[in-house]
């Protein structure tokens, strides 16, 4: 699948992935985030095929010492 | 000025009611037309500077001001957000400890973009904070009101905090000097998160010298505090007046242009450069568009980080976040789990990728700004002929660096159409003192950072 042919979630499973958290957004904020989405996964998606997987993510809190 | 006013304070030749007062008459005066300070330390303040003894710190009885999402004890740190209108620190952050410390008084609280997440600063709940240059422009965000209030000659510096801009981007519009740190360099307890990876607390104030003075105060270690990084970092001050004498500095390239880019912004760096090229610098263009892949991976960390940090408020009071801020927020919420562990694994590769460009050049540069400061309420832009969203502009110029972590200063450099420019130096990982010490060189040859912005009508 091309990163630009990935197919969005319906707002009922977005709602249903946020009620999974404890929030109750309205369908307004949800389609805020379908467009949202549009752009970032495509780009989430080309990044991933970029990154070679042997890498490890970077430090969760500071970024490595000897980075930079 | 900090360095002036704490002079004249040491000397005796002002008291440190005297300079609180000061401050406090001309936020009175002033900031009606501005907005800059949400919380006022009035009677706090004074009894404060009344009781500092004799001077023992860099800053006896400067007044300073802090972004609102920095706490200090006794007072309300709302963010600029009806969800903490009412909230009061009980404790100070470290970075106001550490000014306390250092001997100033904490005179104001200043306005922000929601929650810090914004390059705006024009809260739905508390009001926009307005550019002195042109009030009917934006100060830039998200420490909007610090740059705002220093620019203004309200307050000589403040404190702000900087995730993808939010430091450099105030000082570029308001023309006054602001350094994003290296992460970890400045504790960030008691200062509300955007992002745990990216925050960082940073100093505005009018020239070099006084931000690498707060600096210093508020940089360091704190035991316990996860946050910082145990490494010792050079001290600003000391060396800030070595030039830039055969110092490297790139240029680069991309920002120079290729993404969309305000000729007259672009005419005024290029002519900041020269400058530190006739200082002694060795300035060169430099290919480095692999940093663009920064603008989405910050996205990919930044927006789940935020939405963790602000999870317990998502679940009971949603309603109350402005709409662009509830809308980062969510999407933040609803992206795949995978994206911020891409986004670290991509963030360390263009870590190792940028190595070289750090060893080659002391110093990179580029506009920190594509753009001058927009209208109030105007959501997209023309660059150059490109119709941009706001914020989709200045992701570019300001992504990068805080991806790498690395320090990041923005430097008057500029006006166009009576608006400033700032150029962006950027250093290695603690590499402040050099960062400040070009900039302070080129401050003293230029008087960009000592125009001020006609009286409020």
């Amino acid at each position: 699948m091309s990163a630009d042919s990935i197919p969005l979630p319906a707002l009922a499973e977005l709602r249903a992935l946020a009620r999974l958290q404890g929030v109750e957004p309205t369908d307004t904020d949800l389609e805020g985030v379908l467009g949202f989405l549009a752009t970032v996964l495509p780009a989430l998606r080309a990044l991933e095929e970029q990154t070679g997987r042997d890498i490890p993510p970077a430090g969760l809190y500071l970024p490595d010492p000897e980075a930079t | 000025m900090i360095a002036v006013l704490a002079a004249e304070i040491r000397r005796g030749d002002l008291s440190p009611r005297e300079a609180v007062q000061d401050a406090l008459d001309r936020i009175e005066r002033d900031d009606g037309a501005y907005n800059s300070v949400l919380s006022v330390r009035g009677e706090e303040a004074l009894a404060e500077a009344d009781a500092l003894g004799a001077p023992v710190g860099m800053l006896h009885g400067v007044p300073i001001g802090v972004k609102d999402v920095i706490d200090v004890a006794g007072t309300r740190t709302t963010a600029a957000s009806k969800v903490l209108a009412d909230n009061v620190a009980t404790a100070d952050a470290t970075v106001v400890a550490r000014l306390r410390a250092a001997g100033a008084v904490i005179v104001g609280k200043l306005n922000t973009h929601e929650f810090a997440w914004g390059a705006s600063t024009t809260s739905e709940a508390f009001g926009p904070a307005r550019n002195p240059w042109d009030t009917e422009r934006i100060c830039g965000g998200s420490s909007g009101g610090s740059g705002a209030a220093v620019a203004a000659g309200l307050l000589p510096g403040a404190l702000g905090t900087d995730t993808a801009g939010s430091v450099r981007i105030p000082a570029a519009f308001c023309g006054v000097t602001g350094v994003r740190p290296t992460i970890g360099r400045v504790p960030n307890r008691g200062v509300i998160p955007v992002s745990w990876t990216y925050d960082t607390v940073g100093p505005l104030a009018r020239t070099a010298e006084d931000c690498a003075l707060l600096l210093d105060v508020i940089s360091g270690p704190e035991p316990g505090d996860a946050s910082t990084t145990s490494v010792a970092a050079e001290p600003c001050l000391a060396g800030l007046g070595q030039g830039v004498e055969g110092l490297r500095i790139g240029v680069v390239s991309h920002l120079m242009g290729e993404v969309p880019l305000d000729p007259g912004v672009a005419g005024a760096v290029e002519e900041a450069l020269a400058e530190l090229g006739r200082l002694g610098a060795r300035v060169e263009r430099v290919d480095a568009t692999f940093l663009r892949r920064a603008e989405v991976v910050q996205q990919l960390v930044m927006l789940p980080e935020a939405a963790e940090a602000h999870l317990p408020w998502l679940r009971t009071r949603l309603a109350d976040y402005g709409a662009d801020v509830r809308a980062r927020l969510l999407a933040g919420l609803l992206l795949p789990s995978s994206a911020p562990i891409t986004g670290q694994r991509a963030r360390r590769a263009l870590a190792e990728e940028a190595r070289p460009l750090f060893e080659r050049f002391d110093l990179l540069a580029a506009p920190e700004m594509p753009i001058l400061a927009p209208r109030i309420g105007e959501d997209t832009v023309d660059v150059n002929g490109h119709e941009l969203p706001y914020r989709l502009a200045l992701i570019p110029y300001n992504s990068p660096w805080s991806c790498l972590g690395v320090p990041t200063a923005s430097v008057p450099c500029g006006f166009v159409d009576g608006l400033p420019v700032g150029l962006a130096l950027t250093g290695r990982r603690l590499g402040e003192a050099t960062v400040l010490r070009a900039a302070h060189a080129y401050q003293r040859v230029t008087d960009w950072h000592e125009r001020c912005p006609p009286a409020p009508a």
